[in-house]
Formats: C-alpha cells, sequence, structure tokens
C-alpha cells in the first residue's frame, strides 16, 4: 500500500507570517496520479518538498501507507523515503554520463547485482527511448533527451511515490503536448503513486487522475479532472480551472437568480431568497440561438461586442440587453457573427453553477 | 659573486685549516665531541653575506657534523630581532657579531652575553677586548669614500669628508643607514665628533641616496648608479675593486671611523660548545688571515699580514668611538639621521 | 540546530584568533603607555612632522596610483572588450601577468632600468641622444607612482573589461537610432553605465597602493621619504615603537573600511570578483587604421610591466654585474649557484615558502569551501553573518594585520611568534576574502536540485556531498587553491614583519637580499617566485576553463 495521507501540514518561510502551507490534508490514493494545481506562491512546489523530505514541516504528519514519514520531532530524511522526483530544472548531474545518471539511485540498492542493474538501466533507457545515448553526458543531449533521462533516472528504482515538480516548464509548446501524453503513458505502465506540481491546469487535465486546486497554502478543491470542471466549488477554483463568467447576483427563488434584470433558473438549487449568489456559467455551455421573440426562462436577448476568430472556434463577448451583464460566449467556427450583431442566449439551468463564498 | 681563483683559494685554505685543527689537538676532543651532539651552532651576523658564508663553509670542513646556520643582516636589525625573540621567549642565537660596539654594551648591561675568552685573543689590542671579558673585535673595517672611476678622475675626487659638502656632487652621491648599519652608525658617531650635526644636514642638501647595507653603496658606485659614495666599509669596497669594478678608494685626511666589530657569545645559547667552537674557530690565525685576504678586512691579530695594495692601520688618523657612547647615543644618531636625510 | 552551533563555534572561534584578537590588541596598545591610557601616540603621529609628511606621501602615492590606473587600464579594457583591435589573447595574458607579478619585483626591476644614471634606459637614452640628464628618476614619487600603477591598473581593467562585456550593442543603438553621434553615445550611455566599474576599480587601485610595502620601501628609502607602510616597518627598529606603530595603523584601516564600503555601494550587491548576467549581441568597432597603432600601445605598457622588468631580471639573474652590457664575460650562473647552493638561507626560505603556501591553500580552499556551501545552502540560522565575517579581513591592509598578530601573539596565553604558525594565520586571514569569494561564486553555480535529486534517491547527505558536490565544485575549489597559494608566495608586507630568522620566507630573503644589494640572487629568487606563480596560474585556467580575469570573450 502507498496511498499518501498529509495531515494538517503547516510550513512558515523565516519568520513571515503567512504560511506557504497552511494545515494542508489531503489524501493521494495508491496508484493514483494527483496534481497539485495553483498559481506560484500557493504552496504547491513547498508541499512537495514538505513530501520529499527536503523541508522539515512545523506541524501535521506524512504518512505513506502505515509509514510515518513525518511527524514533530520524528521526521525520515529524502534518502529514506523511497521516492523518486523529477525536477523542472531536470536537475541532472553534468559530470556523470547518461548511464551514470539513471544508474545512480540503484547504487542505493543493496541486494541488486551489478549486472541486473546493468540490465535495468538498459531497459529504462530503451523505455524512453534513449537506448544508444548511455555514454553521453547530459549538456550533450536535447531538452526534450534531457527531460527523459530525468523521467528514467526517477522511474529505474522503481519508487513507492513519484513527485514531479512542473518537469514539462522548460519544454517548447509543442513537446510539452507530446510529454504529457507520454507522462500519462508512462504512469498507466507503472502504476506508481504520483504527486504532480504545475500551474498549467490543461496539463493537470490531461495527466491526472485527480487534481488539487491549492489557494494561500490550502487545499481549494480536490476532484477529477471532469468534476472540476463542471462542478467548481469556489470563485478561485471556476476561474483557475478553464475560462468562465462568474455572475454575481441575489437569490430571488430557492433556484432562481437575479442579476441587473436577469434572471437565471439554476437546476436542483435551494437558496435562501435574498441572498448574495456567485453563478459559474463556462463560455461553451452558453448556446447560441435565433433571437428570442418572446420572453422564455434563460433565454435572452444579446448584443455581439467583440469578437476574436481563434480558427477552430469564435470567442465572443455579448452583452445581454436592457442588462450590464458581459458575458463570454464560445461559437462554432462555422457560423460568424459580426459585432453590433443581435443574438439569443440559452443557458442551461444545469450549466449555472454555484459557487461558495459569494 | 665568489669568482674561481677566491673560490679555489678558499678551499685550499679551509684543507689547511682542516689539517691544522683536526690534527695536533687532543686536548680539544672533548668539546669537539659536546659541540657536535648539539649538532649546529646558530649565527647571528652582518658581515657580508658572502663572506659569513665562506667563514661558514671553512667551519663545516674543520669541522665535519656542526652546521653553521648563517643569519645575516644589519646590525641595527640584528639587535632587533635579537630583542623581539628574547620578547617572545625564543632563544635562537648562539653567536651574535655585528658592527655596532655599542650592542654588545646594551647586551652586556642585560646579562644576555656569556663570559668567553676565545683563545689567543691575549696580544689583540686593547680596542678589540671587553675589558670584562665578554666580547671581543671579531674584524675591524674602516669608513671611507669610494668614487667610480669612470666618472670621476682620481684629481677631482673628494678627498676629505668635507669635500662631500660641495654642491657639484648633488645628485651624484650615495650613503647607507644608520638605521640598518652598525658600520654606519659608528661612522655617523664618529664624524659628529668631528664635524658636528651640521655636516650631515650640509650633506643632505646634496639629495643622497640613501641605500641601507655599508656593503650597498660599493655596489651603487661600481654600476655607476652614483659617483661617489659617501660613507661604506672599506672591505666592501676594496673585494669590489680586486674584482675589476671601476672603484676607488680614498681614505680621508681628517681622519677615518676605524669599526670595530665584536662578536659574543649569547647567555642563552641553544648550542653553548659549538658556539664556543666557532668563536675560539673565528679567532685562529688562519681564519683571521682568511679575513684579511681574501675579505680585506682588518683584524686584532698581530700576525695576520695585510695585502700590500692596503694601507697600514698605522698610517692613517683613525677615529674610533666609545662602545658606551655608542650605546647611549644609538637613538639619537638614528634620528638626527633620519632628520637630515628624511628616511 | 547541532550543526548549527558547531559551525558557530568555529566561525566565533576562528573569527576571534584570526581577527578580533589581534584587532582588539592593536586598539589597546595604540592607547596604552606606561603610564596607563593615553591619547599621546595618536598626537605624535599626526603631530610629528616626518609622520605627518608620511601620512601626506601616502595620500599623494595611493590618490595618483588610482588615477594612472585608470588611465592605463581604461582604454585598454574598451580597446579589448569592445574593438577589433588585434592581438586580443596576448594583450588579456600580459594583463593577467602584470596582475599576478608581484610588485616589489617590478619595483626591484626598475631600479635597474631607470635608476637616473647606470638604470638600463637612462643609458640608452644618454647614449642616443648625448643628454646629462637621465630620461627617468625612478627614485621621486612619480616614479613609484608608476611603478606601483603598471600592476594595479588590472584591477581596473577587469572592472570595466566585465562591465563593457555586460553592455549590449542595443542599448548603444537604440541611442544612434535616436539620433545621437558616437561621441554623443559614448557620453551619455556608454560612460554612465561604465562609471560605476571607472571608480570602483580606481577604488581598488587606490586600496592597493595604501596597502603595498614592497615598493615604497625599494623607491621612496631610497629617495628620503616614507609612506605609512615604511613607517610602520620602521616603527620595529631598534629600540622599536610598537605603540607608534598601532597608532599610525589606525588611519589606514580607518581609510581602507570607508573606501570598501563606498565601493560596496557603488557596485550593490554585486561584489568585487566579476560581474554576473547575460546581455544581448555585442559588436566590435572596427578601428581601422587605428588597428595597428592600439596594439603598438597596449604593447607598450606592457613593456613597462612585464617585458622590460622580466628582461632584466633575467639579465641579472644570468650577470657577474647588471649594470654591465651582456657578453660573454658577463655571462654567469654563479647567481644561482651562490643562491641554490651557497646561500643557506634560500632553500629553507623556499621551503618554508611552498610549506606555507600549500599548507594555508589546503587549509584555506577546505575552509572557505565550507563557509561558501554553509551560507550558500543556508545551512544555519545567520549564514549571512557567516558570509560577512569571510569576507571581513579584506579591510585589514597586510602590514596592519601583521602589526596586530605581532602584538597579539608575542604574549601568553598565545606565544606564535617565531613559528610558522603566525605566518600561516596572517596568510589565511589575508587570503580568506579572495578563498571565499571565488568558492561562493562556484557552490551558487550548482543549483541545490542536484543534491537534493541525490538525496530523493537514496543518498545520505555526505554521500551526496561525495558524489556530486564534491566532483562539481572540485574546479572551483582548486582555483581558490591556486588562488590563495599565488597570494601566500608573494605575501611581503606582513611578512616582514612576522618573520624570525628561522621562519624567512622567500619575499623575506629577496628583500633581506635587496638592502645589502644582492642583484643577482635576488634575480634568480625573483625568476624562481614569478615561475612559481605562472605555474599556478596555468593550473587555475585550466581547472576553470577559462581567463582568470573574468571577463568574458
Amino acid at each position: 500500500m502507498s496511498a499518501v495521507r498529509l495531515k494538517g501540514l503547516t510550513l512558515r518561510y523565516g519568520g513571515v507570517d503567512v504560511a506557504a502551507v497552511d494545515n494542508l490534508s489531503l489524501e493521494i490514493g495508491d496508484g493514483e496520479l494527483l496534481a497539485l494545481l495553483g498559481p506560484s506562491g500557493c504552496g504547491k512546489t513547498t508541499t512537495l518538498r514538505l513530501v520529499a523530505g527536503f523541508l522539515d514541516p512545523e506541524a501535521g504528519e506524512i504518512w505513506v501507507g502505515d509509514r510515518c514519514l513525518s511527524a514533530p520531532g520524528n521526521v525520515v530524511p529524502p534518502e529514506r523515503r523511497r521516492m523518486a522526483m523529477i525536477f523542472q530544472s531536470y536537475a541532472l548531474w553534468p559530470h556523470l554520463t547518461v548511464a551514470q545518471n539513471v544508474g545512480y539511485g540503484l547504487r542505493f540498492k543493496r541486494d541488486l547485482a551489478r549486472a541486473d542493474r546493468e540490465k535495468r538501466i538498459a531497459e529504462m533507457l530503451r523505455v524512453v527511448q534513449l537506448a544508444g545515448y548511455e555514454a553521453r553526458y547530459p549538456g550533450e543531449l536535447s531538452g526534450g533527451q534531457q527531460q527523459r533521462v530525468a523521467v528514467a533516472r526517477a522511474l529505474v528504482v522503481e519508487p513507492e511515490i513519484l513527485l514531479l515538480d512542473e518537469p514539462l516548464s522548460n519544454l517548447d509548446a509543442n513537446l510539452r503536448e507530446e510529454m504529457r501524453f507520454e507522462i500519462r503513458r508512462l504512469h498507466e505502465a507503472f502504476g506508481i503513486t504520483t504527486l504532480y506540481v504545475t500551474h498549467d491546469q490543461a496539463e493537470a487535465m490531461v495527466i491526472s487522475d485527480r487534481i488539487a486546486v491549492l489557494q494561500a497554502g490550502r487545499v481549494a478543491q480536490v476532484g477529477t479532472p471532469d468534476a472540476l470542471f463542471e462542478r467548481p466549488r469556489t470563485r478561485f477554483v471556476a476561474e483557475f480551472i478553464g475560462k468562465t463568467n462568474v455572475v454575481d447576483g441575489v437569490a430571488a427563488a430557492p433556484d432562481v437568480v437575479e442579476h441587473g434584470g436577469v434572471r437565471l433558473t439554476v437546476a436542483g438549487a435551494r437558496f435562501t431568497p435574498g441572498a448574495g449568489v456567485a453563478l459559474s456559467v463556462r463560455p461553451h455551455q452558453i448556446d447560441l440561438v435565433e433571437p428570442p421573440g418572446a420572453p422564455a426562462p434563460n433565454v435572452f436577448a444579446a448584443t455581439v461586442r467583440r469578437s476574436s476568430f481563434l480558427g477552430d472556434s469564435l470567442d465572443y463577448e455579448v452583452t445581454i440587453t436592457g442588462s450590464d451583464l458581459v458575458l463570454r460566449v464560445v461559437g462554432p467556427a462555422t457560423r460568424r457573427l459580426a459585432p453590433g450583431q443581435v443574438v439569443g442566449l440559452r443557458i442551461d439551468p444545469s450549466a449555472c453553477v454555484p459557487l461558495d463564498g459569494a | 659573486m665568489p669568482t674561481s681563483p677566491l673560490r679555489l683559494a678558499a678551499f685550499a685554505l679551509a684543507v689547511v685549516v682542516a689539517l691544522a685543527v683536526a690534527v695536533p689537538v687532543p686536548a680539544q676532543d672533548a668539546r669537539v665531541e659536546a659541540a657536535r651532539k648539539e649538532g649546529k651552532v646558530v649565527w647571528y651576523t652582518s658581515l657580508v653575506l658572502p663572506s659569513a658564508e665562506r667563514v661558514a663553509k671553512l667551519f663545516e670542513t674543520a669541522y665535519p657534523g656542526i652546521k653553521v646556520e648563517v643569519h645575516r643582516t644589519g646590525s641595527e636589525r640584528i639587535l632587533q630581532r635579537v630583542m623581539q625573540e628574547l620578547q617572545a621567549n625564543i632563544r635562537n642565537a648562539d653567536v651574535i657579531h655585528t658592527s655596532d660596539a655599542g650592542h654588545f654594551v646594551l647586551l652586556k648591561g642585560k646579562n644576555l652575553l656569556m663570559k668567553h675568552a676565545p683563545a689567543g685573543v691575549d696580544p689583540f689590542p686593547a680596542g678589540f677586548k671587553d675589558k670584562d671579558g665578554y666580547y671581543y673585535g671579531l674584524r675591524a673595517t674602516l669608513n671611507v669614500i669610494a668614487y667610480n672611476t669612470k666618472a670621476v678622475v682620481a684629481a677631482e675626487a673628494p678627498k676629505s669628508w668635507k669635500e662631500l659638502l660641495d654642491p657639484k656632487w648633488k645628485g651624484k652621491l650615495v650613503t647607507a643607514h644608520p638605521g640598518y648599519s652598525g658600520v654606519i652608525a659608528t661612522h655617523v658617531l664618529a664624524l659628529s665628533h668631528l664635524h658636528g650635526w651640521d655636516y650631515f644636514k650640509q650633506l643632505a642638501q646634496n639629495r643622497v641616496m640613501i641605500k641601507q647595507s655599508a656593503a650597498d653603496p660599493s655596489v651603487v658606485v661600481a654600476s655607476g648608479e652614483r659617483v661617489v659614495a659617501v660613507n661604506g666599509g672599506e672591505y666592501t669596497a676594496y673585494k669590489a675593486k680586486k674584482k675589476g669594478n671601476p672603484i676607488e678608494i680614498v681614505y680621508p685626511r681628517e681622519g677615518v671611523p676605524l669599526v670595530v666589530s665584536p662578536t659574543a657569545i649569547t647567555a642563552f645559547a641553544p648550542h653553548p660548545n659549538a658556539a664556543k667552537l666557532f668563536t675560539d674557530f673565528t679567532f685562529t690565525r688562519d681564519v683571521q688571515q682568511f679575513l684579511a685576504d681574501s675579505e680585506g678586512l682588518y683584524t686584532g691579530h698581530p700576525d695576520v699580514k695585510y695585502p700590500a695594495d692596503k694601507p697600514k692601520l698605522s698610517d692613517l688618523k683613525l677615529l674610533t668611538v666609545d662602545p658606551e657612547e655608542l650605546e647611549k647615543r644609538n637613538e639619537e644618531i638614528k634620528k638626527k639621521f633620519v632628520e637630515a636625510f628624511g628616511a | 540546530m547541532d550543526r548549527a552551533l558547531v559551525v558557530w563555534v568555529g566561525a566565533a572561534l576562528a573569527l576571534v584568533f584570526l581577527m578580533a584578537m589581534p584587532l582588539a590588541w592593536l586598539t589597546v596598545m595604540s592607547v596604552s603607555s606606561e603610564a596607563g591610557t593615553t591619547l599621546g601616540h595618536y598626537r605624535y603621529v599626526f603631530t610629528d612632522p616626518a609622520l605627518a609628511k608620511s601620512l601626506w606621501n601616502t595620500v599623494v602615492l595611493a590618490f595618483w596610483v588610482g588615477l594612472v590606473s585608470i588611465a592605463i587600464g581604461a582604454p585598454l579594457a574598451w580597446l579589448t572588450a569592445r574593438t577589433d583591435v588585434p592581438g586580443q589573447g596576448l594583450i588579456r595574458g600580459l594583463v593577467l601577468a602584470s596582475f599576478v607579478t608581484p610588485p616589489f619585483l617590478g619595483a626591484f626591476a626598475w631600479e635597474m632600468l631607470a635608476g637616473p644614471n647606470a638604470g638600463l634606459l637612462n643609458k640608452v637614452w644618454r647614449g642616443v641622444t648625448g643628454s646629462d640628464h637621465p630620461l627617468v628618476n625612478i627614485y621621486t614619487m612619480p616614479g613609484l607612482i608608476f611603478v606601483v600603477a603598471i600592476y594595479t591598473f588590472p584591477y581596473v581593467y577587469i572592472m570595466i573589461a566585465n562591465t563593457l562585456a555586460l553592455i549590449a550593442s542595443d542599448l548603444e543603438d537604440a541611442a544612434s537610432i535616436l539620433g545621437a553621434g558616437r561621441l554623443t553615445v559614448a557620453r551619455t550611455i556608454t560612460l554612465p553605465m561604465v562609471l560605476p566599474a571607472i571608480v570602483s576599480g580606481f577604488i581598488l587601485s587606490v586600496l592597493q597602493a595604501l596597502a603595498l610595502f614592497g615598493s615604497p620601501a625599494i623607491l621612496a628609502l631610497p629617495a628620503g621619504f616614507h609612506t605609512i607602510t615604511t613607517q610602520v616597518w620602521s616603527f620595529f627598529h631598534f629600540p622599536p615603537k610598537i605603540e607608534a606603530a598601532a597608532a599610525i595603523s589606525m588611519p589606514l584601516l580607518g581609510a581602507t573600511a570607508v573606501l570598501l564600503w563606498l565601493q560596496k555601494r557603488l557596485l550593490g550587491r554585486r561584489g568585487y570578483a566579476a560581474v554576473g548576467g547575460k546581455g544581448g549581441t555585442r559588436r566590435r568597432i572596427a578601428l581601422g587604421a587605428w588597428r595597428v597603432p592600439a596594439l603598438l600601445a597596449c604593447l607598450a605598457v606592457m613593456a613597462c610591466a612585464i617585458f622590460l622588468p622580466y628582461g632584466i631580471l633575467a639579465k641579472a639573474a644570468f650577470s657577474r654585474a647588471w649594470a654591465q652590457p651582456v657578453g660573454w664575460d658577463n655571462l654567469t650562473l654563479a647567481n644561482f649557484t651562490f643562491t641554490f647552493f651557497e646561500y643557506g638561507a634560500t632553500r629553507a626560505a623556499i621551503v618554508n615558502t611552498l610549506e606555507l603556501g600549500v599548507i594555508t591553500a589546503s587549509v584555506g580552499a577546505v575552509l572557505v569551501a565550507v563557509l561558501a556551501y554553509v551560507t550558500n545552502r543556508r545551512l544555519v540560522v545567520g549564514h549571512q553573518i557567516v558570509a560577512f565575517l569571510a569576507f571581513a579581513p579584506v579591510v585589514i591592509p597586510g602590514i596592519v594585520l601583521a602589526v596586530a598578530l605581532f602584538i597579539a601573539y608575542t604574549r601568553p596565553p598565545f606565544v606564535l611568534y617565531g613559528t610558522l604558525a603566525i605566518l600561516f594565520i596572517a596568510y589565511l586571514t589575508k587570503e580568506m576574502p579572495v578563498g571565499y569569494g571565488q568558492s561562493d561564486a562556484t557552490f551558487r553555480g550548482i543549483p541545490p536540485d542536484l543534491e537534493d535529486a541525490g538525496r530523493i534517491l537514496g543518498a545520505g547527505r555526505l554521500r551526496v556531498l561525495r558524489d556530486i558536490t564534491a566532483p562539481l565544485a572540485k574546479s572551483g575549489i582548486i582555483a581558490a587553491w591556486c588562488f590563495i597559494f599565488i597570494g601566500v608566495i608573494r605575501e611581503l608586507s606582513a611578512s616582514i614583519i612576522l618573520f624570525t630568522p628561522n621562519t624567512k620566507v622567500m619575499s623575506v630573503v629577496i628583500f633581506d637580499l635587496k638592502e645589502e644589494g644582492q642583484f643577482g640572487a635576488i634575480a634568480v629568487l625573483g625568476l624562481v617566485m614569478l615561475a612559481l606563480t605562472f605555474v599556478t596560474v596555468a593550473i587555475v585556467q585550466r581547472a576553470l576553463g577559462r581567463d582568470v580575469l573574468g571577463a568574458r570573450e
């Protein structure tokens, strides 16, 4: 069992009042790939380094299965945590060859015979498609190749836990996309419990089983990529994961929110009438229809203010007639609307997701 | 630098000395044995470096197994070293030999000297012997004027100390420093008796180049950097001349300061037996004759013969200074000199 | 916290022994007399006309050395950094040679070159022109300034060349495109950007000149004037005036501290070793017809600093009489024979120098490596203070350090005078900032990730240090070792106060021989010292794989 449990982790940096990681609790299932997602400064890298053991928490515990790795006064050093890590900088040792880099972690596996060691290095290099590069030095490799060396070095030791710290951020866009799938493929092949730090939500969504969105040292929301996208719980999560429209309004009925004359019906809601409510409405969940002839629930007339052609779709900014509400809407590339044109919008009640902390 | 004939002579002499010392003196065996156990003698000396090293080699040849550690610097620096070392409780020097007789008055007064009369010093003149028997003059030299014969013809050369004050020598003179050299300290005191301190103030008007060692003015003059040395050990000038340098020596008619350079064993000598053996050795006729022959020095030894081209001391008007006075006025001499010359 | 404690206790102890205790003694001594506390020594130092003169001489010397260093270093830096002057590698190599040449050897060589009468240059001048007067007289204040400046201008050169190399041509182009002429660009863009480097090069040169002992002792004393350093030294002559030496050390110490503070403020956090960072592309200015004259001008400067002095040293080493013409009858190996086989002190001094060099460099390299590692990896609380302390000795001129150490260690409880240990302490203290600067840059260049990557794969802290950190830091630490070694073998200003006959080092023997006028032997020892230095420099270049001066191509 190598499920990871973080319980109430807290760490402040050098006398600063604001905690880098603030009473953070999280569970990562055995064999699961969990992404720690958040903007810079949210504490995701700090959390990863706490798990790795490079930092000692002030409070809280870290468990892997039934092994306690870190509790106040009892901290297991990194080298005995049976983890592996892939660094943003790759951290390849420039004075060691590719084979030596990859084989370094195996030096500490006493029961592994020399021949087996060589075999495993060769096998791993084959898996990352670097067979034949054994004698090269890292400085002689391209960025993508260096990255694969870093991956090979981490995987060859068959760690219980794999930690990745923004491993793709140094690659160019095409390579980055390719490597996302590669990492996912490797994860599926090896099934290692993995903690993946990134600030790129698209990357997190492609790679992860679940995502933990971090904000100011705390977990804002944990869930599958689908769940986070479809049912964000906070404004922060809704805005961080994909594009969205946040509509601030007041509950006019248990399932109706009103904003400046615009009334939106929300599926399955139980609002207290009169309470302030924020809704998230994804741009692509707003349907562009013919301007309505008569008022209908969740159907509005609107004017196109701006349109941007994105190749496979169009991004519109529209103003709802008789209101100050401005919404972003995604439309198909097959039909183009010009600024000034009047259109109809239909918003499915299930597309309106109420957010906490309005 | 040693020329090969000199070195040959030195070597031959060394062999002679070695035979002379080693063969007929069984009485010395016990002393030699004790000295050999000590292994070495540490000699703080102001005798110019090549000469000092040659004396050391002579001794080492005569007494194999006893090394002479030569520490050569100017007389005044030697005193500075000894006193600094004593302050730090370092007892290093066995034999001290400087050209400032005042040092020995000082050291004797502080009970830092061992009473030891080298064998055979009885017939030495009184000026070479401490009345209490602590130090003895190992060698003597004169303070002279030297000039470059390429730059000055003999007729124009200065004949007296006073003539050096002539403005025609401006920028052409070189002096050594009493803060470094005992020979020069002695010289400055002797001339201040003769001509008063004003003499040096006036001399300084001629923008004299200031060197340190009494051996250096003759080097400077030989190189042509300056034309006339206003002081300096006669023996170094003599040797420079013998080596073929364009240099001539003037023995000023007002009088020539005689510098007797004493030697003594320290009271705290870490190698007392070797020190005694070495001191006695340096007073043997052979070594004293060697100092006269190859180093151009005078000695107190009555049997020593001098090269024919050197004046007899008895033919010169010698200026001598009282070691007691030299000791008392040591600081004053240096201070007045620095005041006059600037450094 | 336990490891923090060890480092702290170590650092504190080292500090006390190396700096605090000696400086405290220095201060105490400067105000003490047999009758109790007194300011009399200060009054004496500042009011005695001769001493006041020496203070003033030092100011004059340092100021002019700073200016002349700029006059030489700035154009040279500009030529090699920004123009297509030919022979750039050669020029840089020669600047480096000037940088590592012991200044006192240069001063000694210039005595033979430009003594007003026997000096080779003046003889040639007289021969050619028939003039009665010398071309130059090195035994003067201008002569001294010149000889000091030709060995301090590399400080200006390094600062400016490194800065110029960082200023992208874009910045200048941006001004040109707005209509500024070439001179206007130089005046309004380039100069202001280089100005901090110029000023800080000036300050570094001034500091060198302030602290120098050998050159003034060789050139100023014969001319009848003192500087502070030679005055300090003469206070040690019998009868010693240690209190006055302590008192006159204080203005030197104070001036150094103030100047360094100024320089640090000017450069911000960039430190003085090398300026880091990246710039855009740089274009070289085509000199056209001026290429060859520019090269000749550079070589003329280098003739003064390198060719002529080295040549005359070689001549003196192989001559019976240095002032006589080269010829078969003047050719001899006797100087070598005398130096190595007849003069007992030489071998002992060479052994002492090498011993001290190797020990100081080894202990120092390990020490600065540990300090730099600790401060870079922030292993202890207050690592910034450790870093500050490692740099602190830079404010203490060698001769002041020596006076302080002399006072502190000639009395119980620590009597170190007369041992190599006191020289070791002096050298270690003096070379610490240079070594620390080098080590700091080394560890800064090794990302902590590389160590963490080893830890997480199963290697303990020490194992990572051995497998990863040490191999990566090796060349940088070798370089630190060499820098310290070079500094030690040429050290004179502290050694001259601290040596005893049994602990002579090469520089002191050279100085001793100098006082006696033994030119041949000095030249031989000087060549040995230069050979040692250049071998060491070659090792650094190999280890670092780049130019010691730090400026990029």
